[in-house]
């Protein structure tokens, strides 16, 4: 700009004129760049990424499912996140923008702060996710952006998890979490017969015992626990095989690239959607995790782009079908 | 995992951390919030689920009116569970005064006096081997109807 300016301007002494010309036209230019600079950053949003994007159009699609098959419960928020998933999941032109990956994940944010603190965590990732789309839709090559960011994602979650469970949470680590939640939560119970070994009956018998007395008041004859070995080994092997998977996530997304085959990231990736979520009833959680996973794949791993695509539908089944319940009642 | 390493220069690769860096952001505030103000390790996206016994379940508030010649717990209507749900999982003085004021208009709109309500909060604890369960009051908040009143137990 100075140099357009510069050798229009006389060499003796600026008049008032001239010197109100010059700030004009230098604010003007400067209006110019800002005017270009905002347009540049409104159609990098708004525009359709321009990129070959046919590496992440399962992503995105997937995601969009998600969306769909989980509706959030507040009214001036689903309706919003539904018909854009809904959209989005239809038109290309929809989804390939930014824009609606940074609106969704507006949405979610704004569903958190409405029910806040009740929202479940996979929420909070679910908007995350979003805003790593819409970032990596704006950016130079979407599929190694939303690659790094699905890395970077997975290893804190990861980690955040691991925290709490290794280092904050006394009661996990002495088994007791999973020796209560095992007998107290309804989701639990089919795996609880046929895995532990229980009846009905002595589930319910245990929730008796771990309901808190009132205020003041012994039993006579404490009542013990039902709780065969095999029980208090499925207890130990989902909390200690949880708490190690998880510990190898965390640190296969955290570590650097080049030091970890992708198979063994993939394959860890896997086998906890796979394990944990046959018994454990946040579908949420592995739809995202396993899309996460499928943007990570290279474009020519196509094996194991179906393989996640497969387990993305094996969650679905998972959340649909009650196999332990079904394998209990065939082998009573 | 295509290397970003060559493709992405360094500032979008820092931007394609932005995500993560805003989950670490909120870990680290729901870490803090567990430690200060109690709330439950299942909540605030510190993603502290399934590493505790202490969710959302397992706490429990009460809800006590007093004035004068009247001392009473009273049942939480199904009008006020999303507030009490919302004490019981983050039981701060927030949480606490928002449902006491609508408590109080609840027992004013139906014509019973109100002077002063006290929140309690409540979970059950299971003892490391027994697994013997206890219930225990982890919070305690008097309302006065005069807001300016409200104090922490």
């Amino acid at each position: 700009m100075r140099s357009c300016i510069s050798p229009i301007l006389p060499r003796r002494a600026a008049t008032d004129w001239e010197v109100g010309a010059l700030r004009s036209a230098t604010q003007a230019a400067r209006r110019g760049l800002r005017t270009t600079w905002w347009i540049r950053l409104w159609n990098r949003l708004v525009l359709p990424a321009s990129h070959d994007l046919r590496e992440i159009e399962v992503v995105l699609k997937l995601t969009a499912i998600i969306l769909l098959l989980r509706p959030f419960d507040v009214w001036w928020v689903s309706p919003f996140v539904l018909l854009t998933a809904g959209l989005s999941l239809l038109f290309p032109t929809v989804r390939r923008r930014p824009i609606t990956w940074w609106l969704l994940s507006t949405l979610i944010a704004l569903r958190v702060v409405a029910v806040w603190p009740l929202s479940d965590n996979h929420v909070y990732l679910l908007a995350y996710w979003c805003l790593a789309i819409g970032i990596a839709l704006a950016g130079p090559v979407p599929s190694v952006m939303l690659a790094r960011s699905s890395r970077w994602l997975l290893g804190a979650a990861f980690a955040c998890a691991v925290l709490w469970k290794a280092f904050l949470s006394p009661d996990y680590r002495d088994e007791r979490f999973f020796r209560v939640t095992l007998m107290t939560d309804d989701r639990f119970a089919e795996a609880v017969m046929l895995i532990g070994g229980l009846t009905a009956d002595q589930i319910r018998e245990n929730r008796a015992v771990l309901e808190p007395l009132p205020e003041g008041a012994e039993l006579d004859r404490p009542r013990g626990l039902i709780e065969p070995p095999r029980l208090r080994a499925f207890a130990a092997v989902a909390t200690w095989g949880g708490l190690a998977l998880e510990g190898l996530l965390g640190a296969l997304y955290l570590l650097p690239i080049r030091w970890i085959p992708d198979l063994a990231r993939h394959t860890a990736l896997m086998l906890f959607c796979v394990t944990t979520y046959a018994l454990a009833p946040v579908a949420g959680f592995g739809w995202l995790i396993a899309t996460m996973g499928l943007a990570q794949c290279p474009s020519d791993g196509r094996i194991v782009r179906a393989a996640y695509v497969a387990v993305f539908f094996l969650v679905l089944l998972y959340s649909e079908i009650p196999w332990t319940g079904v394998l209990a009642s065939w082998m009573r | 995992m295509q290397s970003d390493v060559g493709v992405l220069t360094t500032p979008w690769r820092c931007i394609a951390a932005v995500p993560a860096a805003v989950l670490i952001v909120i870990a680290c505030l729901q870490v803090t919030l567990t430690r200060t103000i109690g709330l439950s390790p299942w909540k605030g996206g510190g993603f502290g689920m399934f590493s505790t016994t202490d969710d959302a379940g397992r706490r429990r508030v009460r809800v006590f009116v007093s004035a004068p010649e009247r001392s009473e717990e009273i049942a939480i209507s199904p009008a006020l569970e999303d507030l009490a749900d919302r004490a019981a999982v983050l039981p701060g003085d927030w949480q606490f005064t928002r449902l006491a004021r609508r408590v109080v208009e609840r027992e004013q709109r139906r014509g019973r006096p109100v002077e002063t309500v006290r929140v309690e909060c409540w979970r059950i604890d299971y003892a490391p081997d027994t697994l013997a369960a206890t219930s225990h009051l982890t919070h305690a908040f008097v309302y006065q109807s005069d807001p300016s009143e409200a104090r922490r137990h």
